[in-house]
């Protein structure tokens, strides 16, 4: 059954509000700042997250999301920008690693179906696997580097 | 995958009448975040490099362990709290949980927007890069005895948009979707660890950090975020947000053109490697499969 605009935008704030809470205490067990403190920002980036998920969801760009929010954040906070000074100070007191937790215990839950899944793949393709993994980083890294060091920004 | 489903996958974020699984969810995620986040991050020096652990590769490792299909297969009331409906859930929650860090994110690239055009073209050109998995990768794959599956997996990591691309042209059931399938599936329960370890440890290559955060961002957020964040923890020389704000452009510009690269240079570049490296690596019996490869 397909969401309506209506459900989804509900649905999505209360989400975003359930996990803004769950940071603000993560944000405070792990790096003791008070959830008062960070309360504003995280208004903010929810108030920015309920915008970015519905342009996810209705631009036929088939850009995620993330990079909406990514974007929006980023043209407010150039230098350009009125409110740059105002969105750093607000999302300040909002830890960079506080945010990353609640998404990988999200991530990690998530993947128990494909745990299921990833039992019927091949050890050889998981070998395989892990040196595109090498491939892809130490290749980018070396192409970075040289390119850097061309244009002496190194 | 759900994209290509008719079913909304934000179907199973609707809270009517599913207060119990979304309260279930909610809790457990609270509980690994706390947990995670008391532990806290752990750094110790292996020989030439770092491994550092942060709470997410906690979070992450949590979060696995504990599901229906790890621990819950031997536990019964774990297994009734953390249910199968709490990983489907976890799924879209998960999309609204990188959010903040979006944000976040945003925030960081937005004031050093200069220097990063400064790096341009360190930028671009970093994105191709990525195809250096297909050197690496595909005669490895060779070597192992793996046929037409080795185009699947060696072309990219495999994210979304080359899981698209590779079920659009061979379709999911033949030897390259396996193999893309393969690689896929590996890199969304290892991936986090593996890159979140890897992006510590990385600085022993003495390659400039910039250099290592830029390769960090390969088109998943999840794993950009550990690799940029260990690596952002363990370099001293180059400030936190400098490192976050390279990583996370990368990774934009990697979710914009990463499916161009694919389609237009790794697949023929693959296809033709393969051709290649085949008869020479596995003998003359690979031929028979070679002529499934004509069509590219």
């Amino acid at each position: 059954m397909e969401l309506t605009t209506r459900q989804f935008s509900q649905n999505t704030l209360i989400m975003l509000l359930v996990i803004g809470t769950i940071t603000l205490i993560g944000n405070w067990v792990g790096y003791g700042i008070s959830p008062v403190e960070a309360a504003p920002g995280m208004a903010l980036i929810v108030v920015i997250g309920v915008v970015s998920l519905l342009l996810g969801r209705f631009v036929p760009l088939e850009l995620p999301s993330f990079a909406y929010a990514m974007v929006i954040a980023f043209l407010l906070s150039l230098p350009y920008s009125p409110v740059q000074a105002t969105i750093l100070s607000l999302t300040e007191p909002v830890n960079f690693l506080a945010t990353t937790t609640p998404i990988l215990a999200y991530a990690g839950l998530s993947v128990g179906s494909q745990v299921t899944q990833m039992r019927k793949v091949s050890w050889k393709l998981v070998v395989v696997a892990v040196f595109v993994f090498f491939g892809t980083f130490f290749g980018s890294a070396l192409v970075a580097q040289a390119v850097m060091s061309i244009q002496g920004s190194l | 995958m759900s994209e290509g489903e008719s079913t909304d996958r934000w179907e199973p974020i609707r809270i009517v009448g599913r207060w119990t699984v979304h309260a279930r969810t909610h809790l457990t995620v609270l509980i690994i975040v706390i947990v995670a986040e008391s532990i806290g991050t752990i750094e110790f020096p292996i020989g030439p490099g770092t491994v550092v652990l942060l709470p997410l590769l906690f979070a992450v490792v949590i979060g696995i362990a504990i599901s229906y299909s790890v621990l819950g297969t031997y536990i019964e009331p774990l297994r009734r709290v953390v249910s199968k409906d709490v990983s489907v859930l976890s799924s879209p929650l998960l999309v609204i949980a990188l959010m903040p860090l979006g944000v976040k994110y945003g925030t960081q690239v937005g004031p050093s927007f200069e220097r990063l055009i400064e790096s341009g073209g360190a930028f671009v050109l970093q994105e191709l890069g990525n195809l250096g998995t297909i050197f690496l990768a595909l005669p490895l794959a060779l070597f192992l005895g793996l046929k037409r599956e080795a185009i699947g997996s060696a072309v990219s990591i495999a994210r979304e948009p080359t899981l698209g691309v590779i079920t659009d042209k061979y379709g999911i059931e033949s030897p390259e979707g396996r193999g893309v399938l393969g690689t896929y599936l590996t890199g969304t329960v290892l991936g986090t660890i593996f890159f979140g370890l890897l992006g510590g440890f990385a600085t022993a290559t003495g390659l400039d950090p910039r250099a290592l955060a830029m390769a960090c961002g390969m088109g998943s957020a999840s794993m950009m975020t550990a690799c940029a964040a260990s690596l952002s923890t363990a370099v001293e020389s180059i400030p936190r947000d400098q490192i976050l704000s390279f990583a996370a452009t990368s990774n934009l510009l990697t979710g914009i053109t990463g499916l161009y690269i694919v389609l237009f240079v790794g697949l023929p570049l693959i296809n033709y490697l393969y051709r290649v490296l085949a008869p020479r690596i596995q003998g003359s019996g690979s031929e028979a499969d070679l002529a499934e490869g004509g069509d590219e």
